[in-house]
């Protein structure tokens, strides 16, 4: 099964995430609450796919994906950001990233995503 | 500050709300307040920055935020925890990043800092200009958008507007 990082400075949302990815079967590789922890997270844990949240604090999701695809050109990153951020999600999948998910989300919508990007 | 800076806001909370609570809440009347004080027990302060700047800040009782909270988490109940925190977080993020979005199409390109979370009453948050309160009526209590936004005079070309904003416009 896909291991994830799991990006988002919300406590909550890694909470949600977590235990919805967990029942969906895959592994929970880390999880981190700002772009800068993700950045070091994945060089280290090496995951399979990447959820990123894109408003954190310290770096954003977006320049958080950004040093991770010059990192590793074969990065799957997802986005995960609140409804409505078109202008956002545009520069991250020009920037790398394999697709999105917007909040309020819904779970089956996450595990499509994800099984989609991770193939 | 000009009455049109409110309406995404108020859109985008009806939005989100009605998709976090499963039932769609009713907006109130607008009112302006000058100072810039905490009304309500649970209040999620977010910063705007770009073509306008300033604060978006959803203010609740603590029981409202305690039932979204745990409708949000698809609990029955919970207490006012640090996980119910970062989700009445959360929520103002999910609006306030819709509404800059819509701000964003009518010109007004800008940008949302994560939300910090005040509890109480009677505290004060800077703003520099007054703000602008509209009430949502929701099935859990109500929640207050308070919006204190001044443009910084980058305005952006105006892309076109869309069907939903057109129409709150009207509303609000
Ligand atoms: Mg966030």
């Amino acid at each position: 099964m896909p291991k994830i990082l799991v990006v988002d400075d919300a406590m909550f949302m890694r909470a949600m995430l977590k235990k919805l990815l967990t029942e969906a079967g895959f592994d929970i590789a880390g999880e981190a609450e700002t772009g800068r922890v993700a950045v070091d997270l994945y060089q280290e844990l090496k995951p399979d796919l990447v959820m990123m949240d894109i408003t954190m604090p310290e770096m954003d999701g977006l320049t958080a994906l950004k040093e991770i695809v010059k990192l590793d050109p074969a990065a799957k990153v997802v986005m995960c950001t609140a409804l409505g951020q078109e202008r956002s999600v545009m520069e991250a999948m020009n920037a790398g990233a394999k697709d999105y998910i917007l909040k309020p989300f819904n779970a089956e919508k996450v595990v499509e995503v994800l099984k989609n990007a991770s193939g | 500050m000009k009455a049109e800076f409110i309406n995404p806001f108020v859109t985008a909370g009806l939005k989100v709300l009605e998709s976090v609570i499963s039932a769609r809440p009713e907006s109130g009347q607008l009112a302006v307040r000058s100072a810039a004080f905490t009304t309500q027990q649970v209040s999620i302060v977010i910063g705007v920055t770009g073509a306008v700047e300033g604060q978006a800040i959803y203010g609740m009782s603590l029981v409202t935020a305690t039932k979204i909270a745990a409708a949000m988490s698809s609990m029955p109940a919970m207490a006012f925890d640090e996980m119910a925190s970062s989700a009445i977080g959360e929520l103002g993020n999910m609006i306030s990043g819709h509404a800059t979005t819509l701000l964003s199409e009518a010109g007004y390109e800008c940008q949302i800092t994560p939300p910090t979370l005040v509890r109480g009453t009677e505290v004060e948050i800077a703003t520099s200009t007054p703000a602008l309160v509209i009430p949502l009526y929701t099935d859990f209590g109500k929640m207050e958008i308070n919006v204190a936004l001044m443009e910084t005079g980058e305005k952006t070309a105006t892309s076109p507007p869309r069907d939903t904003e057109k129409q709150e416009a009207s509303d609000a």
